[in-house]
């Protein structure tokens, strides 16, 4: 038999296969689905990570459980003050230090420093938390909090940093193929909106696929997009490299993308930082009290110092710097840049709409959860492709190499990250502290455990794998709040009683996450049960259900 | 309040619009409404949508309005969908008994 494709009807003859007048949407159909797989497991895990990181702020609070919350937030120019006097003695001689101010959402400040290089050719770096209270390092657990699930959507890890941005690029390059392909495809995006076929086997997970992309679609086209745009510079230099050539060009271009003012050359001669909370408070009173979100030294301690003290990100939709120059000795306003040139404010808001942290709380949930909506979309994704070509197995009982390759990658990265991330957070309770190097142990904990998930994959039956793993990441999620009860001074009726909503929210999500995920064990199960009882009445029976279809 | 009132809205806008579709009105009802209920449940739709719109963004500016828009549009008309189908779930158990 031949068989022919003409815009989407098949023809049959006998022995070859010819594709004749193959439609947009056929070619657009292909494309789709395999831009989709071909990095779909990086960009599930790009997804997943990058959601939870709308909440990496309390996340980092949740992870630092010494460091009590902030009833109310702190004068900043004071905070500022305090923690200046330190960098002094820790960073001293160094070129420069910046710290972010406590906010809303933020109980310590965070700040860097370029210390003099030991070696040649060596840039010296340190970081650290303090506390806003005493100035001092905070004396909480060693933890890159949720600040690493923020790193790693968009660098991964355990490689070059460029390497990393660079295969985020492309797996953002590729999602945004299967974003424009799959709308190609779906042709009836309107007809059928409010369409959902159930219980009906592949039909089933298409239209759930379909329902997570077409509501998320404004969403998701923009997360990618600005993605994208956020590492622009990295992944298309020539523009810039072509237009900004002399040192003072490249300045003036820096000067556009960042509050972080660039160090230029130190006197040499010594001179004391003026007082940094005088600085502050001039930028409180053009911002607002608790609006200020960074301070910036370059060569505190030398003559040549400047400071610069940036607004914050709270409401407003760009990331173009906006900043108060003050000279560094004097405490005198040198300039005050309030805008940038159409191009770079173009990037600020491409960059502000990727991240959300102008978001209030509610604008802050709704990001998350259609950002979950949209990892949903890679997961269902990802599992539609293994429906799909299972029923068209010669023996599906005995896949070829590529299917089971598919098939077992799709448990590790779909259920298994979920019992990674989560074995993240349990490692930050059970590790004990202190420890040499215990941040990356947390780390290192997160691969390790994605590592014997994808061990486990591998090893067990394909459908019992599924059911296990989200078995595996419920239990380890509903049981997390009871671990930090044991292992913290914050359990849930105190955190109650405090009106600490961040750790009240942390294990009511907790629960959330393993309801839903023992909801979709469940259903797992019952259709491997469905599926072999199947098999036993009629053997011939063709064998409908991939593994990990009763996720639906 | 402004984020409550916006929310709702879009549920009630999504709800009508989904009511005015011939598949939903034959899912639900049985046949095919009138062409002019449908066309009121079609104003009514877009006339909450835009009214939603119109509360964000006076309150918070067209940047942050219109992101906001979108985020209650998106969650809404999820919401709207997961609604049909388990009405759908539900009157389909009710034939069944």
């Amino acid at each position: 038999m031949v068989c022919f494709l003409k815009k989407g009807r098949r023809v049959n003859t006998d022995d070859d296969v010819r594709v004749v007048g193959r439609g947009i949407r056929q070619s657009m159909s292909s494309l789709h689905t395999w831009v989709g797989l071909l990095l779909g497991w990086f960009l599930y895990a790009m997804f997943l990570t990058g959601t939870v990181s709308y909440f990496k702020e309390e996340l980092s609070q949740w992870m630092r459980p010494e460091l009590s919350r902030l009833s109310q937030i702190p004068d900043q120019a004071a905070v500022a003050q305090r923690v200046a006097d330190e960098l002094g003695n820790i960073a001293a001689g160094g070129s420069q230090w910046s710290m972010r101010l406590p906010d809303a959402r933020n109980n310590s400040v965070y700040a860097f420093w370029r210390t003099p290089a030991r070696n040649p050719g060596q840039r010296g770096f340190g970081e650290a938390n303090f506390d806003p209270a005493t100035g001092k390092k905070v004396g909480s657990r060693d933890t890159l909090g949720g600040e690493f699930f923020f790193r790693f959507h968009f660098q991964f890890h355990y490689m070059p940093v460029v390497w990393g941005r660079w295969l985020a690029g492309a797996a953002a390059m590729f999602m945004l193929i299967a974003i424009v392909s799959g709308v190609i495809t779906h042709k009836k995006i309107f007809v059928d909106f409010f369409t959902f076929r159930w219980g009906k086997g592949q039909r089933s997970w298409l239209e759930a696929h379909n329902a997570l992309a077409v509501f998320g679609l404004p969403f998701h086209f923009m997360i990618t997009y600005t993605g994208l745009v956020t590492l622009m510079a990295l992944y298309m230099p020539w523009g810039e490299n072509v237009a900004f050539k002399t040192p003072a060009e490249r300045q003036q271009l820096t000067a556009e993308l960042t509050a972080f003012i660039q160090p230029g050359k130190a006197s040499g001669q010594k001179a004391p930082l003026a007082p940094v909370d005088d600085m502050v408070r001039q930028a409180q009173q053009r911002w607002g009290r608790d609006n200020v979100g960074r301070v910036t030294a370059v060569h505190p301690g030398d003559a040549a110092a400047r400071v610069a003290v940036a607004r914050g990100e709270a409401g407003r939709v760009s990331m173009s710097p906006q900043y108060m120059e003050f000279e560094g000795t004097t405490g005198k306003l040198l300039t005050v840049r309030d805008n940038v040139g159409a191009a770079a404010e173009t990037r600020g808001v491409f960059y502000a709409l990727h991240l959300g942290r102008f978001s209030d709380t509610e604008t802050r949930w709704l990001y998350f959860l259609v950002s979950f909506m949209g990892t949903a979309m890679v997961g269902t994704g990802l599992v539609m492709w293994t429906v799909k070509r299972r029923q068209r197995l010669p023996d599906p009982g005995r896949p070829h190499f590529g299917f089971r390759l598919v098939e077992r990658l799709n448990i590790a990265s779909v259920a298994g990250l979920s019992i990674a991330m989560t074995a993240f957070l349990w490692a930050n309770r059970l590790l004990p502290q202190p420890l040499e190097g215990r941040a990356d142990l947390e780390i290192h904990a997160f691969f390790a455990v994605w590592a014997l998930a994808l061990l486990h994959a591998l090893v067990r039956p394909a459908r019992s794998a599924w059911v296990e793993q989200l078995w595996a990441a419920s239990a380890l999620l509903f049981l997390l709040p009871v671990l930090n009860a044991l292992t913290t001074q914050r359990p849930l009726w105190r955190s109650v009683a405090d009106g600490d909503w961040i750790f009240v929210g942390m294990d009511i999500m907790c629960w959330v996450l393993a309801l839903l995920h023992a909801v979709l064990a469940l259903r797992t199960a019952r259709q491997e049960a469905r599926s072999r009882s199947g098999r036993t009445t009629s053997r011939h029976a063709p064998v409908t259900v991939a593994s990990g279809e009763g996720l639906r | 309040m402004n984020h409550l009132l916006a929310f709702l809205l879009c549920l009630v806008g999504f709800t009508a619009l989904a009511f005015a579709m011939r598949r939903q009105q034959r899912d639900i009802f049985g046949r095919p409404l009138q062409s002019t209920t449908t066309y009121v449940l079609r104003v009514i739709g877009a006339c909450a949508l835009l009214l939603a719109l119109r509360i964000l963004v006076a309150w918070q500016g067209w940047s942050l309005g219109l992101v906001m828009f979108s985020g209650h549009t998106s969650i809404t008309g999820g919401i709207v969908l997961c609604a049909l189908v388990g009405y759908a779930r539900m009157y389909a158990r009710t034939l069944r008994h």
